[in-house]
């Protein structure tokens, strides 16, 4: 296992930039996720971390030794495809043996019948025996060794790539969304033996996906992709809760952060939909803001002057939790409010309601998507709740 | 109902045009009739027994079977060829493809005429080059130990674009995360690529193509007809030119249908086989 | 396959060894336009040039005056585009009733058509010669076109097609009052226009080109198609004049040539498309 870095990479196909200038550090034995949607270059990244695509600019180090140079079989990465990219015409056995076939072998050691028979093939064919046998029992896939591809279920695929990559012992782990072309409870399935295969075998991963719950559940940290550059890098729970850009904070987290138009006066009052709901320290002039409140922040109360005030469109039963469409005067989307189903049954679409938020939780970001990081003035705790009768 | 009137005339002139002539054809080759004679016996076996011991039709059996075992891997090694040169690089792709199917697509009768004018033995292209090259020349058409592979190189000429696009259309459909794939595993030399991914993945269409250009080169008429007629002394003489002979020159109908009928089971075995190899093959993909 | 950035030396390795191919394919049709626009002194000396030192038109026009060529032209337009008509017509309806409609036996008859499929019409051409015979049509377009009126491997390319177009489309066609007849002609063929492209392709070549069949069921040059056309003529000419002759290929080849040419994605994928079904 070793450590990976990405230092300034930039990558155009023809006139379209993909990769801008993208650097990032992977720890050894870390769990790290490419998150992003379709088109923002995260694969292209990972493809040029694997040397099937070339950069434009800047340099790939693994275990402190610069790879660009190198060709793919000789930077020492696994890769685990979107499509497995199984050899159909092999049995399972080979399409785990064939990495170790193709670096302990002469190119006569490996010719059919013949190259059986020349010295130094038995053994070494034996050493690759044994080695696929691990992999394939460490995977439960023993039963599988001499079936073909497709023969097999999608889950079953999946673990054949996932052996053929491991059966290498590489520096680091490059897997493409390997989990999206399977079911949802085989993926959710998935995820929990992936991350705890990574952590057996204390492996460098980097992980490409655009599901970000996926990219929660399995990182030590996540790097978040737009448009060919990272936006944040960080702990799946700093993400969360100290996004650095309005495009991070939408992207993780489900539901989605509410957002709300606000404006900051220069006295650093910030109304919503004319009503004032707090003031903040350091403001800088008077401008617009976007307000970040995450679901499960709001808490539904009666309606009054003081407070904010919705008309309720939707209620959403989750069984243990309740979501609650409401749309605000004012406020071009409605929101979303995530609350214990309890006291939530006595809440109805139609109703008109009350919304509160600790101001501790409440995001602001600046027009351009920047998160202003601000204190609030007063208390940081809660007003009291009352509970809709 | 409409579904019988729809299909109704299909399957009628189906029936008359093909299967009852088809009938027909395996029950004059048990009679001695001559095209326009007005009776005709039953002979039984008689015509076929009497095709083992021809000279001519075993000659010309024993032609095909050459003509075609030549052929065959040479259209589909250098077809395969052409096509991975192709696919190999980025540029003039579409014109090479133009060029190399060009001849597939040009009348036959007319180039196997123009075919005469190469190799015509003194003003003709062919050993004009060859002479001035300081190889050895010779009647190409004309000498028995040269006319059948002239003509095997025209079939080659022509059915090589067959055979290319094809394959071309095989190579396209490989998944190219397989050669990444190989890549990262350690195939990454031209040759390790061929043997890990392009050749195992282009066998049913390897398959395929054997048999679409053996049906091709097997009913080899053209060239025979107008560049040889068989000769000399048959030694280009080709199982489908023997056939249209017997029948329609000699008019030994009776005769010419129990070539038919051979030249149909052939076929009909090649055709089977194809299928069932590929039904075999399909299974474990 | 994903082609890489070749480096120099694979790349002219690569263009080296198809130039010599792409040479092998054409020369053929290089001297045959040499030869065709040359006088008859230069043909008949021996001499390697491919330009000629003078250039001559009048091969042309002895090809064009001592032959029909034009009509051998004629004849495969009108043979070839009734046939390919003829058998949409006939085989398009079949093969709806063989995929979308209940018919009685459906599946015998259509294993009747994939054995008809496995004969090659060579073999039946003398029953066929026989029933022309009969029928009164030989020397006659009709005995061109007549036996190719059913194709088995346009029922089958057809119904192959016909049935990946849902059944809801037939239904509503249906609803819409269109009788089964016009079901098939005004929305399942428009909707399997490939499949009628690689079809009216592979037949237009194999019918344009055929020479077996003709040879047998015509006499008249006024009838030939070209294939028949250019083996009159050369045994017309019979090893002398090849001047005439190459220029009489020429006007022959071209149409076929140009036309593919201009329409080449058609044809190539065409011909894969029906071949790999």
């Amino acid at each position: 296992m070793a450590d990976l870095t990405i230092d300034r990479i930039s990558k155009s196909f023809g006139k379209t930039r993909i990769l801008r200038d993208v650097s990032l550090a992977v720890q050894d034995g870390e769990f790290l996720s490419l998150l992003g949607p379709s088109g923002c270059g995260k694969s292209t990244l990972l493809r040029i971390i694997a040397g099937l695509e070339t950069r434009d600019a800047g340099s790939i180090a693994i275990g402190g030794r610069a790879v660009d140079a190198l060709r793919p079989k000789a930077r020492d990465v696994a890769m685990v495809f979107q499509s497995y990219a199984l050899y159909p015409h092999y049995t399972v056995e080979r399409n785990i043996a064939l990495p170790l076939q193709m670096r302990r072998l002469s190119r006569w050691q490996r010719l059919p019948l013949v190259g059986r028979l020349l010295p130094g093939s038995r053994s070494a064919r034996a050493e690759i025996t044994t080695e696929v046998l691990g992999v394939a029992r460490a995977l439960e896939i023993e039963p599988l060794l001499g079936r073909k591809p497709g023969q097999l279920s999608g889950g079953q695929r999946q673990r054949v790539a996932l052996g053929r990559a491991m059966v290498r012992r590489p520096a680091v782990f490059l897997m493409d969304e390997p989990l999206s072309n399977l079911d949802a409870k085989l993926r959710v399935q998935m995820r929990v033996e992936i991350k705890e295969l990574q952590q057996r075998l204390g492996a460098t991963i980097v992980y490409v996906t655009h599901d970000q719950s996926e990219a929660m559940t399995m990182s030590d940290r996540i790097a978040v992709m737009m448009a060919g550059e990272i936006l944040q890098v960080g702990a799946p729970h700093d993400l969360y809760m100290s996004p650095v850009d309005r495009r991070v904070a939408t992207f993780v987290g489900s539901p989605p952060i509410n957002l709300l138009q606000a404006a900051l006066a220069a006295s650093g009052d910030v109304t919503v939909s004319g009503r004032c709901i707090g003031a903040i320290h350091d403001t800088g002039p008077a401008r617009p803001l976007t307000l970040g409140i995450r679901p499960e922040v709001i808490s539904v109360t009666q309606p009054s002057i003081k407070r904010l005030t919705a008309r309720v469109r939707l209620i959403e039963h989750l069984g243990s939790d309740v979501l609650v469409h409401a749309a605000i005067d004012g406020q071009a989307h409605p929101v979303i409010a995530r609350i214990a189903s309890e006291p939530a049954h006595t809440v109805a679409a139609g109703q008109t309601i009350g919304l509160e938020a600790s101001p501790g939780r409440i995001l602001l970001f600046e027009a351009d998507g920047r998160r202003l990081d601000a204190r609030w003035r007063g208390t940081a705790q809660a007003r009291p709740l009352e509970r809709v009768s | 109902m409409a579904a019988v009137a729809l299909a109704g005339p299909a399957f009628l002139l189906l029936f008359a045009l093909v299967l009852l002539p088809c009938a027909a054809v395996f029950v004059i080759a048990l009679t001695d009739w001559q095209l326009g004679a007005r009776t005709l016996h039953f002979v039984g076996l008689d015509n076929f027994v009497e095709l083992l011991s021809d000279p001519v039709f075993r000659r010309s059996f024993r032609n095909t079977l050459v003509f075609a075992g030549g052929v065959v891997p040479a259209t589909l090694g250098a077809g395969l060829l052409v096509a991975l040169l192709i696919e190999a690089g980025n540029s003039a792709r579409a014109v090479y493809r133009a060029i190399h199917f060009l001849p597939f697509m040009a009348t036959l009768a007319a180039m196997a005429v123009v075919w005469e004018a190469l190799l015509h033995p003194t003003i003709g292209l062919v050993n004009q080059a060859f002479q001035a090259l300081g190889l050895p020349t010779a009647n190409w058409l004309r000498d028995e130990d040269t006319a059948l592979a002239a003509l095997a190189v025209i079939s080659v000429w022509q059915n090589l674009g067959l055979a290319m696009v094809l394959f071309l259309a095989g190579l396209k459909a490989i998944p190219p995360d397989l050669y990444d794939a190989a890549d990262i595993d350690g195939a990454d030399e031209p040759i390790d690529r061929f043997a890990t991914v392009t050749l195992p993945m282009l066998g049913p269409v390897g398959l395929f193509v054997l048999v679409i250009v053996a049906l091709r080169v097997i009913e080899t008429f053209d060239t025979v007809r107008i560049l040889t007629e068989g000769g000399p002394a048959h030694a280009s003489e080709l199982l489908l030119h023997t056939l249209y002979v017997e029948s329609f020159d000699f008019l030994r109908t009776g005769y010419g249908a129990a070539m038919a009928v051979v030249f149909l089971v052939i076929v009909t075995a090649l055709t089977l086989l194809q299928a069932q190899l590929l039904d075999r093959r399909m299974h474990y993909q | 396959m994903r082609p890489a950035r070749l480096s120099w030396a694979a790349a002219s390795a690569r263009h080296a060894t198809l130039l010599a191919t792409s040479l092998f394919m054409l020369v053929p049709f290089a001297w045959m336009l040499s030869l065709s626009v040359k006088p008859p002194g230069e043909i008949f000396t021996a001499t390697l040039a491919l330009l000629p030192s003078s250039w001559s038109f009048a091969n042309y026009g002895r090809a064009l005056s001592e032959s029909s060529i034009p009509r051998f032209l004629l004849n495969g337009v009108v043979v070839c585009g009734s046939i390919l008509v003829l058998q949409v017509v006939i085989c398009a309806p079949a093969a709806y009733a063989l995929a979308k409609l209940r018919l009685p036996g459906r599946d015998g008859l259509f294993a009747v058509v994939l054995i008809a499929l496995l004969v090659p019409h060579q073999v039946l051409a003398l029953p066929l010669f026989v029933l022309c015979h009969w029928l009164g049509i030989l020397d006659s377009y009709a005995a061109l076109i007549l036996p190719f009126v059913v194709s088995p491997f346009g029922i089958f390319l057809f119904r192959q097609f016909f049935k990946t177009i849902p059944d809801d489309v037939v239904h509503a066609a249906r609803l819409d009052g269109l009788s089964e007849g016009g079901i098939v002609f005004t929305i399942m063929l428009p909707m399997a226009l490939p499949a009628v492209i690689a079809f009216g392709t592979i037949s237009i070549a194999a019918h344009w080109n055929d020479l077996f069949w003709p040879l047998i069921a015509v006499n008249s040059e006024q009838l030939m198609p070209p294939p028949l056309g250019v083996m009159a003529f050369r045994n017309d000419e019979r090893g002398s004049d090849f001047g005439p002759l190459m220029a009489g290929a020429t006007v022959i080849v071209a149409p076929l040539v140009l036309v593919f040419l201009a329409a080449q994605r058609w044809f190539i994928d065409g011909l894969t498309m029906g071949a790999t079904k």
